[in-house]
């Protein structure tokens, strides 16, 4: 339970943290938002839903997912 | 927890519902990125209208509604059931007060006019957190009956039954912490 409370506090964090980023319209901030968000998103699959205890290919094809999704979102952004 | 491929938390055929899910949304929200591309102004502009402390608080309640759910899930599975069904009494609190705030958010866009048709980023606002929000509200009626179940005396309600549904509310959070940066945060 306390690794869930830890998981937690980070995710609300990086969830303010990212409203921040975008209100200073820095140079990189895409990068910063889109890198909050999957930290977040793995937070939630690995931790929230247990993940991390399931056979390696979910884990891998979630990471999978992230991977193409973030990339499509930068190269075309 | 069982490492067995077929087995995922939640079951497979959930895993397979999140996954395609989980692409839809994607591809929706590469398109809007690429739109982006072909009309800067109009997305900036737009994206500017919209009220990123809305967008930030709504994240934050569904956090903390995922939160709850894992935290029930566990009092369930050591058979904690009255700990359990507070928590996820908890998690579904988290929705309501989702939906109260998305809402509010609607009916002031819809006072200004700015509904579906009123440029290419509000066509995409609406499309994908309306898609969102009826995820929200078929969670939060799969929650009710999960409720339901584990509080009856007699109950058929098992762990697979609550994993699931929790796999189901996880999912919803999901998707919304891809949109709640594209939409709200990037353009």
């Amino acid at each position: 339970m306390k690794k869930l409370n830890i998981i937690l506090s980070v995710l609300i964090l990086l969830t303010v943290i990212a409203a921040v980023t975008s209100e200073l319209e820095m140079k990189y901030a895409v990068f910063a938002l889109i890198g909050f968000a999957i930290i977040k998103f793995i937070g939630v699959t690995f931790f929230f839903m247990d993940l991390r205890k399931a056979h390696t290919f979910w884990k891998v094809a979630i990471l999978i997912f992230l991977l193409i999704f973030t990339t499509s979102i930068l190269l075309i952004g | 927890m069982n490492k067995n491929i077929y087995y995922p938390p939640g079951g497979i055929l959930l895993w397979i519902i999140i996954f395609l899910e989980l692409i839809t949304f994607g591809m929706a929200l590469v398109a809007m990125v690429y739109y982006d591309t072909l009309e800067p102004e109009v997305f900036h502009t737009s994206r500017l209208q919209l009220n990123s402390t809305i967008g930030t608080v709504n994240t934050i309640f569904l956090i903390v509604s995922g939160y709850f759910m894992a935290v029930s899930v566990r009092y369930f599975k050591n058979n904690k059931v009255k700990k359990s069904s507070l928590f996820l009494k908890l998690t579904m609190l988290g929705g309501l007060l989702f939906l109260i705030l998305k809402s509010f958010e609607y009916s002031h866009k819809i006072e200004l006019g700015l509904t579906i048709g009123y440029n290419t980023f509000y066509t995409f606002y609406w499309l994908l957190t309306l898609f969102h929000v009826i995820h929200v509200i078929v969670g939060l009626v799969i929650l009710v009956s999960v409720h339901i179940g584990i509080n009856k005396k007699k109950t058929s309600t098992n762990i697979e039954d609550v994993e699931a549904s929790a796999a189901f509310w996880h999912m919803c959070d999901l998707i919304w912490l891809l949109l709640f940066p594209i939409i709200y945060l990037l353009f």
